[in-house]
């Protein structure tokens, strides 16, 4: 495997410097804008380059964050980042691997590798800003949406139960699996960081309000609260809190284990030792 | 008496053990200096259905399929009649068959094929072996046939112990008594299919999938990101353990939308990539390669067709991916793809794809087939092999840099993530130079114009594809009906028709300067493609790669084009 061997520069980056001249297309009062911001005040605690991170998405509005920083991005088709970054993680280890997308993207299109890469668990964040619904195409309920949320393409709602991402991340087998809001950009802070240093995969679901689209999620600003339960240390009371705690309570769920840093794979055999299977 | 070649199947049902049988066979000959070939046929069963491994033997080398066998072996009956039909035997075969095999199969006994039964077992075993064991038909088979065909017995045993030379000590050994009595048997036959004797120059025994892996690791692949699907699962898992001892890394993604996504992860960050698939799998894919496309990504794409669409026939052959391959996708995205021409060629084929991938920075998809694949051939060595090309991966000034500048040469640097002061985001929505999502029209029509333009520059030189003969009639085709064409060629032309063959080995873009030179004085043409809707046929017209006056010889899948067959078309 190739790696770049590049001097790394010593330095220090500001949350700033983490960002890139490019517009945001988001609404005003969008989540996503706190959420950036957060994240690159991690990369500056954490004390990271621009070049060392690779921001991985797929597509939908908060997809569109990798262009707004300075870091290797990659913004690919509908739902298929984590298999991406999961092709890069392998290829590239040195690389600090951050997902990033919606709930749309992640839960739904990509539903089926949402659950595999938690099996997976390679080292990475994956940030899902849920808005709960589909803001890019103007309002269409997604698997976070409540079943009785009225629209366009669904009148009275779908009637569908809602899906719940930390308990299926645990399920799946998800060591990390966290709570933040875009309003509370302390505490989101720390989760990013905390998720970012975790060696394993970590989920962090990010309650980030739909201004536009789900207006009534301004309302998060005072019911989104702190969780006080200890962190469980058992995967099935993990699930149990996050299937009995509300949807906007905040924090850590589950710290599983993590995982060693393999040894880097060294050829030990050349090509033309295989070849030689082939004579006769 | 000796003859030049002899073509051979064993047939029975599943757990028979005809492919070990011509495996063994197909070893031996290539020991003795013999060339062949072996190819697969399979019904749907994963066990119990049927089975037969059809060879061709030869003092020349060999790759197409005979019009008729010489040598049928039934190991049994039970499963014969699902598939004879699709080994044409006639009056000058012969079949040998076992005793208490069955009844024989009524589309044998209607070729009129003279049938010989014989007790095809080792008569010293107990009648407990035989319940417990089996009676090793199928390696007494092997010798028989072996020994009939005038292999030396040591390159036999030589086959046997690489064969199965790793089972436990009883089976060892029960193995080699089925061989030598099989050998024994022989010897009181009355037949005789002497080989001519031959020279023994050092040569490869290998699947078409083999070379292809092979080939894309000689390129430098060492990321594969892949999901089972037969008939491209053996590349696959001939490659996962020779991956990993050379430092490199195969993932089975939970799907193909997966598996093409991780390749092409691992292609941004640097490790030539490629994933293998057949129809279904690629369907799944085109959505990514025109990501791939968009965003400039290197990736390549091991296409080992099958019969289509939907689940189609998973194990047996057609050329039908053709459309999908070359035009697969919403929007431009024009895409290289190139098609081995033999076995051999899988591994110059995939080298180059790789070399083609990396240096412009584009999907490639090679366009294999299940007769390709899963054949087994001996074949020479000392094939030119292409010349190695990489990614532009050089920035140059920082401050000048631009991921899709668009300037004289349509390929634009590539840095490598890691890289100080070079950040760039790939992206599948149209953008500006610098990579940042654009909707303007001036940036739309200059992106896809630079795309169009990498794949136009593309010149495949001296490998756009291979004339073989000349003549006034000429067939233009690609990947396994290459063969069946050269051999009704040769026949045509001992008969005084001279006929050239003109193998593809770049379909798209269209080697056109190549192919109209290769068809200068011809005024007649054939295009011929295992495949309905004449796909080849109608793409070449539509690039006018062949006059409209060309005609088009096209059917489905599975049968392999006869020799005869595509004879009786050109006269």
């Amino acid at each position: 495997m190739s790696a770049v061997t590049a001097p790394r520069n010593p330095t220090l980056r500001k949350a700033h410097e983490f960002r890139s001249e490019a517009q945001p297309i988001w609404c005003p009062g969008c989540g996503d804008y706190g959420v950036l911001n957060c994240l690159t005040q991690a990369f500056a605690i954490l004390e990271l380059q621009p070049h060392d991170i690779a921001m991985i998405s797929g597509i939908g509005c908060s997809s569109r964050l990798p262009a707004y920083t300075k870091c290797y991005g990659f913004h690919g088709v509908h739902g298929r980042a984590l298999p991406f970054a999961t092709g890069l993680k392998l290829a590239r280890p040195d690389l600090e691997v951050v997902v990033v997308g919606g709930d749309g993207d992640g839960y739904s299109i990509g539903g089926n590798h949402f659950m595999h890469a938690c099996r997976r668990d390679l080292d990475m964040l994956y940030l899902v800003m849920d808005n709960r619904v589909y803001g890019m195409t103007k309002g269409q309920p997604s698997p976070t949406t409540e079943g009785d949320w009225d629209s366009q393409i669904a009148p009275g709602g779908t009637q569908l139960r809602t899906f719940n991402p930390l308990a299926v991340a645990l399920a799946a087998g998800a060591n990390f699996v966290a709570r933040g809001y875009a309003g509370d950009p302390i505490g989101l802070t720390d989760l990013i960081v905390e998720g970012m240093r975790w060696r394993g995969f970590a989920l962090l679901e990010v309650l980030s309000p739909c201004v536009t689209f789900r207006p009534e999620e301004i309302h998060w600003k005072e019911r989104a609260h702190r969780r006080t339960k200890t962190v469980a240390k058992d995967r099935a009371t993990a699930i149990a809190d996050t299937l009995t705690e509300d949807e906007l309570s905040l924090g850590v769920f589950f710290r599983g284990e993590e995982v060693l840093s393999g040894a880097e794979v060294r050829p030990n055999i050349s090509l033309s030792e295989i070849e030689s299977q082939f004579a006769i | 008496m000796t003859r030049a070649s002899i073509s051979v199947v064993f047939a029975g049902s599943g757990g028979a053990g005809a492919m070990t049988a011509g495996a063994i066979l197909l070893n031996a000959a290539a020991r003795c200096g013999y060339y062949g070939v072996m190819t697969q046929l399979f019904g749907a069963q994963v066990r119990g259905g049927e089975s037969a491994a059809l060879i061709q033997l030869s003092i020349d080398p060999v790759d197409a399929q005979p019009d008729t066998y010489d040598v049928f072996v039934a190991l049994d009956w039970e499963k014969i009649e699902q598939f004879a039909p699709e080994i044409p035997l006639n009056e000058k075969s012969i079949v040998f068959a076992a005793k208490d095999g069955g009844k024989a199969a009524p589309s044998v006994v209607k070729s009129r094929a003279r049938i010989s039964e014989m007790e095809m077992t080792d008569p010293g075993m107990t009648l407990l072996e035989r319940a417990l064991r089996g009676k090793r038909v199928n390696i007494f088979a092997a010798g028989l046939i072996g020994a009939l065909v005038g292999l030396n017995e040591g390159s036999l045993w030589e086959a046997l112990n690489e064969t199965l030379g790793h089972k436990k000590p009883d089976v060892v050994a029960g193995n080699k008594k089925a061989l030598a009595a099989g050998i024994h048997m022989a010897k009181q036959q009355q037949e005789n299919f002497r080989l001519a004797s031959t020279r023994q120059d050092k040569r490869w025994l290998i699947t078409g999938n083999q070379a292809i892996a092979l080939g894309t690791l000689r390129g430098g692949v060492r990321f594969v990101g892949c999901y089972p699907i037969t008939p491209a699962t053996d590349l696959v898992e001939w490659l996962a353990p020779v991956l990993q001892k050379l430092g490199g890394k195969l993932v089975l993604g939970e799907d193909e939308l997966a598996s093409i996504n991780m390749v092409l992860g691992a292609s941004f960050g640097g490790v030539p990539a490629m994933t293998v698939t057949s129809g279904p799998g690629l369907s799944l894919m085109v959505e990514t390669i025109g990501l791939a496309v968009a965003a400039e990504v290197p990736v390549v794409l091991i296409n080992v067709m099958r019969g289509g669409p939907s689940t189609g026939i998973p194990s047996k052959t057609e050329q039908s991916d053709v459309n999908l391959a070359v035009y697969g996708g919403h929007g431009d995205a024009p895409r290289i793809v190139i098609a081995p021409m033999s076995v051999a060629d899988c591994i110059f084929t995939g080298e180059w794809a790789v070399y083609i991938a990396e240096a412009y920075q584009t999907p490639v998809i090679v366009l294999s087939d299940q007769l390709l694949g899963q054949a087994q051939q001996v074949i020479d060595l000392g094939a030119e092999r292409p010349k190695p090309a990489q990614r532009r991966t050089d920035g140059g000034d920082p401050k000048l840099f631009k991921r899709y500048a668009l300037g004289a040469d349509p390929i634009s640097p590539m840095t490598l993530p890691g890289t100080p002061d070079f950040a760039w985001v790939g992206d599948g929505l149209t953008h500006n130079e610098m990579g940042v999502p654009v909707s303007s029209a001036s940036a739309h029509a200059a992106q896809m114009q630079k795309r169009a333009r990498k794949i136009t520059q593309f010149n495949p030189g001296k490998f756009w594809g291979e004339v073989w003969g000349e003549g006034e009639t000429a067939i233009v085709t690609f990947g396994s009906s290459i063969a069946p064409a050269r051999e009704a060629a040769k026949r045509l032309a001992a008969e005084g028709h001279s006929v050239r063959v003109i193998g593809l080995r770049v379909i798209s873009p269209l080697p056109a300067e190549a192919l109209k030179e290769a068809l200068k004085g011809v005024r007649r043409i054939f295009v011929l493609e295992q495949n309905l809707g004449a796909q080849l046929y109608h793409y070449l017209l539509g690039a006018k790669g062949v006059p409209l006056d060309a005609e088009s010889i096209a059917r489905t899948g599975p049968l392999p084009f006869r020799p005869a067959e595509i004879a009786a078309h050109l006269i």
